[in-house]
């Protein structure tokens, strides 16, 4: 229990939705600054986890999500230790799930292995996009094929300034948070789960991955009272 | 010198081995090392069953006792096969007498760090994997090589260091082997050339080791050329400090005969060896870091002199600082029980070193705001959180059960060792000393 693929940071304060600054006082403007970081895999170009895994468990897939097979991983927690952005957790007992069923369409993960973000790659698979993009109520999310310089997610990188986490790493990571004033990501697909789809999906298989954004500034919400 | 036969005679006279008998203590002690293993292996069992959920690792700091042993131990195993091998292979006979019961402690210590990761895998039922789908670019299928082979080299090398007393005393751990003087002769080259694979298959060991953690961007202050030299420095200091130990302690208590100039020569060995890693080597890694972060000349030098962590002060004053002084001061450097307790607070130094290390890579992370990781899993430790933006660890009494169970594996192949192989010194006449350069070491 407790396992969190995707977690959304507060970039300010010490504490969860606290601004870091000080309060407008004796009509000096405040500084109050706050915004949110979603970080999950960075799915990396020069993938420090792919290359310590010992047994070929942690791979790149030739669209470029960065995946586990849960089959094979002998569970050493190497690539934890390689990871600069403490994306992957451990199964450090055996997985309870909510619901209890199972996890879905999900490949379930047993007792003793290393899990992480996935792209939602069972969703990508089908022509979907990966459900943190569809289920984000402000559309801050963009995904897409970055080797085709027509998707939205080609267009916003090269429109606006991005930057990637921990840069100076070296692992290039396919994952930009894209800064300043901006219309609503357009996610490329609908709204179906991946079992209400038709047999054939009708978009383009993507050759690429990338996109996630975390719009700051305008999004910032510094809170006075309840959190 | 004799004749051949009577050099036969002398030989198998002279090694024999160190424990004559199992006698109350020594079963005592058996039954003790086996009572640590068969809870250890309970412990494991149980483990292996709940999860390494018992133990007091978590998603932050991922790595914990069992691989800060680890690494201790594949520094302890440098000892013995170094001080034996070294100076074969400038065909000297100086520290003979230790080449053995060294090879002997090394051989324990590298099964024991082999063994030591198997709990700290979360599937041990998947390591063939190893063999079936290995990426070489992995730093962790490099050290499975090195560890194995560097296992198998220690296996070979005490087996040709006996065999021909094995012979001799007809031993069927002999294998055929048969107690000739041409044999013992062709030994001597063999002895040679293993001493010349061994000690570049030790210094690939310990850097490989190092490598695991040196190799890694996102741990702090792992990502270091420096650490392979460092576990260079670190095996030499753990390795020899043990020999020592062992040796003393085999001196007491069994028929081994450690020479005392021999003992006090090599504590001077151990005196430079700490004086490299934990001053010169240390000061090394910290001077730059130290100058580029302050402006001030005191600003700069309390950064380079005073460090980070309660395991810092343990491994440079305790395990360094304190063992060089006694080493240095040449009324008590002498002195046997003082060359004990100086190697004792080596190796105790080299492994806070190691918990430092880990220490180093986990306590803080690069991305620290808040909520931060999840722990996955009820946190054992002071908070109650399911979140952490640092990382702590204490071990479990699992672990230590566990670890206990593996660490009475390696005193139980010591121990055998010492009942069942010729690990007596040569007498001082010299048994096949070929360049006889063995009246009196000065």
């Amino acid at each position: 229990m407790g396992q969190a693929w995707n977690r959304v940071l507060t970039v300010g304060g010490d504490h969860v939705d606290t601004p870091e600054g000080s309060y407008p006082e004796d009509g000096d403007g405040g500084t109050l600054e706050m915004s949110y970081q979603p970080t999950a895999c960075q799915h990396c170009e020069n993938a420090p986890c792919v290359k310590v895994c010992p047994v070929n468990a942690t791979f790149t897939r030739e669209d470029g999500i960065v995946e586990i097979d849960y089959d094979k991983c002998i569970g050493c927690r190497y690539c934890m230790a390689a990871c600069p952005y403490n994306a992957r957790v451990f199964n450090w007992e055996d997985p309870q799930h909510v619901p209890e069923e199972g996890t879905g369409d999900v490949e379930e993960r047993p007792q003793g292995v290393v899990e992480k973000c996935t792209f939602c790659s069972h969703r990508v698979e089908e022509g979907l996009d990966p459900s943190c993009v569809v289920n984000c109520p402000a559309d801050a999310r963009i995904f897409g094929d970055f080797d085709d310089e027509n998707s939205t997610v080609s267009k916003y990188v090269a429109e606006y300034d991005t930057h990637q986490l921990l840069d100076d790493k070296g692992t290039d990571p396919k994952t930009y948070y894209i800064q300043g004033e901006m219309s609503p990501g357009r996610p490329w697909k609908g709204k179906e789960l991946e079992e209400e789809l038709d047999e054939e999906p009708t978009a383009e298989e993507p050759a690429d991955v990338t996109g996630d954004e975390s719009v700051s500034g305008a999004a910032a919400n510094p809170t006075g009272g309840d959190d | 010198m004799a004749g051949e036969t009577a050099d036969r005679a002398t030989t198998s006279a002279a090694r024999a081995p160190v424990l004559s008998s199992f006698g109350t203590v020594s079963k005592a002690w058996l039954g003790l090392l086996g009572v640590l293993l068969m809870a250890g292996l309970g412990a494991w069992a149980y483990q292996l069953q709940q999860g390494l959920a018992v133990t007091g690792m978590r998603n932050v700091f991922s790595w914990g006792l069992y691989i800060m042993l680890f690494v201790m131990f594949v520094g302890l195993s440098a000892g013995g096969l170094i001080i034996s091998s070294a100076p074969k292979f400038f065909h000297s006979d100086r520290y003979e007498e230790f080449a053995r019961l060294g090879v002997l402690v090394s051989l324990a210590c590298i099964i024991v760090a082999g063994l030591l990761i198997l709990p700290d895998i979360g599937r041990p039922g998947r390591l063939y994997q190893f063999f079936t789908s290995p990426d070489f670019r992995s730093p962790m299928v490099w050290d499975f090589g090195i560890v194995v082979l560097y296992g198998v080299l220690n296996l070979w090398y005490l087996w040709l260091l006996t065999r021909r007393d094995l012979a001799a005393r007809g031993s069927r751990f002999a294998f055929g082997t048969e107690d000739t003087q041409s044999g013992r002769d062709r030994d001597r080259k063999l002895l040679f050339w293993t001493a010349a694979v061994a000690l570049p298959t030790a210094i690939m060991l310990h850097s490989v080791t190092g490598w695991i953690f040196a190799t890694q961007v996102g741990r702090g202050d792992w990502f270091s050329p420096l650490v392979a030299p460092v576990f260079i420095a670190k095996a030499l200091v753990s390795g020899l400090g043990l020999l020592l130990v062992v040796s003393i302690l085999a001196d007491r208590y069994t028929a081994f005969d450690a020479d005392r100039d021999e003992l006090a020569s090599l504590g001077k060995v151990l005196g430079v060896f700490l004086a490299f890693h934990v001053v010169y080597l240390l000061a090394a890694e910290r001077l730059p870091h130290a100058w580029a972060d302050h402006f001030g000349f005191w600003a700069i030098t309390s950064e380079f002199l005073i460090g980070d962590s309660i395991y810092f002060w343990l491994w440079t004053g305790l395990g360094g600082a304190l063992p060089l002084v006694l080493l240095l001061i040449p009324t008590l450097r002498k002195r046997l029980s003082v060359i004990l307790a100086a190697g004792t607070l080596a190796v105790a130094g080299t492994l806070f070193e190691g918990i430092r290390l880990v220490f180093t890579g986990y306590e803080s992370v690069n991305i620290d705001a808040a909520p931060g990781i999840s722990l996955g899993g009820e946190y054992a430790g002071v908070a109650t959180d399911i979140w952490a933006t640092s990382g702590t660890y204490t071990p479990t009494l699992v672990e230590v059960v566990v670890t206990a169970g593996i660490i009475a594996v390696g005193a139980l192949v010591v121990t055998v060792g010492l009942r069942y192989l010729p690990l007596q010194q040569p007498t001082t006449q010299g048994t096949y000393a070929a360049d006889g350069g063995n009246e009196g070491h000065d």
